[in-house]
């Protein structure tokens, strides 16, 4: 009876094609024709071998894709689920690594080398796997916010990025340098007994007084 | 364009995303990317904003036009700030080219294209978008002397086509949004 219920779907791009198998969950008021309990799925990437596991492991994959692909999409290449992590995706000349770790012991972990197609190609399955009204399944939720501006500063190259302040210090020492080496203009400075005013014997101390020359 | 994806589109919730002045620049541009990819893309694009239901935003190739004029990089650009309705209406319309487009952005994008042919690809989208740059940008600006500067331009391109490949498709609305709300670096 089982297999009768069992449903597939499958999500075709270019360079992608990913697979899904599942059971209706009569017990959640799900269709006969939608999946609610996810049993298999594979994922086939042209020049990979065929992925395949459970629910878990396809969380895995979207937990690190959609970030990359947000980080993509403003130009920032930032390595996701690098470490302890079944997943993971970085950038390697070029292309983009993604690298599975197996749960079983002396599996080695399997590495696959995406060029920016095959990435779109991937996004645009596990994007209509999430909104197919066919597959009712409560995916981790995936929030897109936009990109710290220390996070975007880091894909300008280093160079370009120090140039203006190294200027700036460069310019700064050799200005407070040439203020050391360079002497101040000499002023020349009165004596003290020229600063006092000597009293003008015209002046008028007290203006009460007459004045003689009237 | 398929039909589910118009309709994903549509169901999708609004956001009250308001762009500042780099996401403008960068909206605008991918919208002029799109027009170099597609000769019959000012056309599309008005037909796309009618299956999207923005007829009444966009009712006319003008209005359309006068909404894209608030990239401040454009010859005759318009002050102030574009409304969330129009940003958002925008941002689907783009993601909606993309979408129909999408095939021809993956041939650009793959390294396993014939190097011969994908360089002529690139050269052909380089003249097209550098022409439709020199007509209606500033090129008095800087930023517009950078994107046709053959220093730059490659990877501002490839970039552009990059950005458009991961924007196409029912989940891309929610990215190309959270990038263009970008700071500026």
């Amino acid at each position: 009876m089982t297999s009768m219920l069992k449903l597939s779907y499958r999500y075709d791009q270019t360079a992608a094609r990913l697979e899904v198998d599942g059971l209706p969950d009569f017990s959640s008021g799900h269709g006969e024709s939608v999946i609610g309990i996810l049993s298999a799925w594979r994922l086939q990437l042209v020049g990979a071998p065929e992925l395949e596991g459970k629910r878990d492991h396809l969380e895995a994959l979207m937990a690190v894709v959609f970030p990359y692909a947000r980080h993509q999409i403003s130009g920032v290449s930032r390595p996701e689920g690098w470490s302890h992590h079944p997943v993971s995706i970085r950038p390697v000349d070029g292309l983009h690594q993604l690298e599975l770790t197996s749960s079983q012991p002396d599996v080695p972990p399997l590495t696959i080398q995406l060029d920016d197609a095959d990435l779109a190609d991937l996004l645009r399955c596990l994007d209509a796997l999430r909104s197919d009204v066919r597959v009712s399944i409560s995916w981790p939720e995936v929030v897109n916010h936009p990109l710290s501006r220390r996070e975007l500063v880091e894909r300008v190259p280093l160079g370009r990025r120090l140039a203006a302040p190294v200027f700036g210090g460069v310019a700064l020492a050799v200005v407070g340098v040439m203020a050391m080496v360079i002497p101040l203009p000499t002023q020349e400075i009165k004596a003290p007994s020229d600063s006092i005013e000597s009293p003008s014997p015209d002046s008028v101390s007290d203006p009460s007084q007459a004045d003689p020359s009237r | 364009m398929t039909e589910s994806t118009v309709t994903s589109l549509q169901e999708a919730p609004v956001s009250t995303a308001v762009l500042g002045r780099r996401g403008m620049e960068r909206l605008d541009l991918l919208l002029l990317t799109v027009e170099s990819l597609d000769f019959n893309g000012g056309e599309a694009m008005l037909w796309a904003t009618q299956q999207l239901g923005f007829e009444t935003l966009f009712p006319n190739r003008v209005e359309l036009w006068k909404r894209r004029c608030h990239n401040p990089l454009r010859r005759s650009t318009r002050r102030g700030r574009l409304g969330t309705a129009e940003t958002e209406a925008l941002i689907r319309l783009l993601c909606a080219m993309a979408d129909r487009l999408y095939p021809m952005l993956h041939q650009l994008l793959s390294s396993r294209e014939p190097s011969d042919l994908s360089k002529q690809r690139w050269a052909l989208v380089d003249q097209r978008l550098s022409d439709l740059i020199a007509e209606r940008f500033n090129l008095r600006r800087g930023a517009v002397q950078r994107l046709l500067s053959t220093d730059h331009s490659a990877s501002i391109q490839r970039q552009l086509v990059l950005t458009l490949a991961l924007a196409a498709g029912p989940g891309g609305v929610d990215r190309l949004r959270a990038s263009l709300l970008d700071p500026t670096p």
